[in-house]
């Protein structure tokens, strides 16, 4: 893709580094020194705290029958965040406040652990019903408003 | 070529007879319809309806606030009974119903709709709403235009276009809620009132489709009658680099 979407898609420099590190990790189990740094390099102190959380487990992967998806990621204050699996959208402040408000970061620590978990395959999966998943996506915007 | 611009590309392609472009079936970035008031966006979106219902495939998901006061006239042809039927619309009469529609879009049974179209968000927009609700808003379109794309299954997915009312340069107020919006819909469609047109009522409309194609430009023109015609752009052949500034698009 020539044109980074910013709500949608990553930019194209960390869709590979991502794709490299699935690949590292396939092979090795663990992802390369370089990687990290690369990743630091790019994401500045989210990369340490969304490894933290991968290395927490703190990420969910929430389905239901219809197919259809979401992301719970347990932060480190104990509270937890929805992420949408489509595209960019985070429950926390700081998603609110230095990438939708201030643009200034690409993505928030938690969207990046969703990101990273995928690759390290470290998800944790939880089936829900239709309804339910429903009510998930709903109550989390009733409590935001 | 993008489905989801397409749609709205072949809506808009009517007045041409040239039709050698191949049609593909791949949803293309979510697109946003932007326009004053009575720039014709309802009519736009409801003739990418009817293309869309043309194509054979899943039904169209039409969601407004209110129904439709009339039908854009001048394309019998196509406003067919069988088109029409595969037009669902719903009306949410609030935000509030308008999320719970959408977070619930899953629990829907039947075939998934092959293209997602939302009229008039602005009138969803009202009242306090941060940025943050802003984009939840936006997301969960992606996201439940994601999900039907899903059930359709690979090779072809589910469209997404919403209109959004703008106003007229000057009012800043919207700046924020408009960049936000961007940031989910890359492709962008905007409508402009050109008094140099042809015909009583004429439109301005420029596609750019995001970064992922060229721009393009027609003029919409609504007779005293209702009906609509669409033609190319005439400067589209001529030079393209002079009409760059006279497009309202980019960042406020």
């Amino acid at each position: 893709m020539a044109v980074a979407l910013p709500g949608v898609t990553l930019p194209s420099v960390v869709e590979e580094l991502l794709s490299e590190m699935a690949a590292a990790v396939q092979e090795n189990a663990q992802i390369p020194d370089e990687h990290l740094l690369s990743l630091k390099f790019i994401f500045g102190s989210s990369a340490i705290q969304a490894l933290d959380l991968v290395d927490r487990q703190s990420i969910t992967l929430i389905s239901s029958p219809s197919g259809r998806r979401v992301y719970q990621v347990l932060g480190s204050s104990g509270r937890t965040y929805l992420c949408l699996a489509s595209c960019h959208y985070c429950s926390c402040p700081a998603f609110a406040f230095s990438v939708l408000r201030k643009n200034d970061s690409l993505l928030c620590k938690h969207l990046l652990a969703v990101y990273l978990s995928q690759v390290t395959r470290t998800c944790r999966q939880l089936k829900v019903s239709d309804k339910q998943l429903t009510d998930i996506l709903f109550t989390k915007k009733k409590q935001e408003a | 070529m993008l489905r989801m611009a397409e749609a709205l590309r072949r809506a808009l392609n009517l007045g041409s007879s040239a039709e050698s472009e191949e049609y593909t079936t791949e949803a293309g970035p979510p697109l946003l319809l932007l326009g004053g008031p009575g720039s014709g966006k309802t009519s736009l979106l409801f003739t990418a309806a009817l293309e869309a219902a043309g194509e054979g495939r899943g039904p169209i998901l039409f969601l407004t606030q209110r129904p439709l006061q009339s039908l854009p006239r001048g394309r019998g042809a196509v406003l067919d009974p069988l088109r029409l039927q595969k037009i669902r619309f719903q009306y949410p009469p609030s935000t509030h119903e308008l999320l719970q529609l959408l977070c619930s879009a899953h629990e829907a049974r039947g075939p998934a709709p092959s293209l997602l179209l939302l009229d008039g968000l602005e009138e969803y927009l009202v009242g306090d709403w941060g940025p943050q609700e802003v984009a939840y808003l936006a997301a969960l379109l992606l996201d439940t235009a994601a999900h039907f794309s899903h059930q359709i299954g690979p090779g072809h997915g589910c469209g997404l276009i919403v209109a959004l009312q703008i106003q007229e340069e000057g009012d800043s107020g919207d700046a924020l809620q408009l960049s936000l919006l961007q940031r989910y819909f890359p492709a962008q469609c905007w409508l402009q009132v050109d008094a140099q047109g042809p015909g009583q009522h004429c439109l301005r409309a420029c596609l750019d489709p995001g970064g992922q194609g060229p721009r393009a430009e027609w003029w919409v023109a609504f007779q005293p009658d209702g009906e609509m015609t669409v033609t190319p752009w005439p400067a589209q052949t001529g030079n393209p680099s002079s009409d760059k500034g006279s497009s309202s698009e980019g960042q406020p």
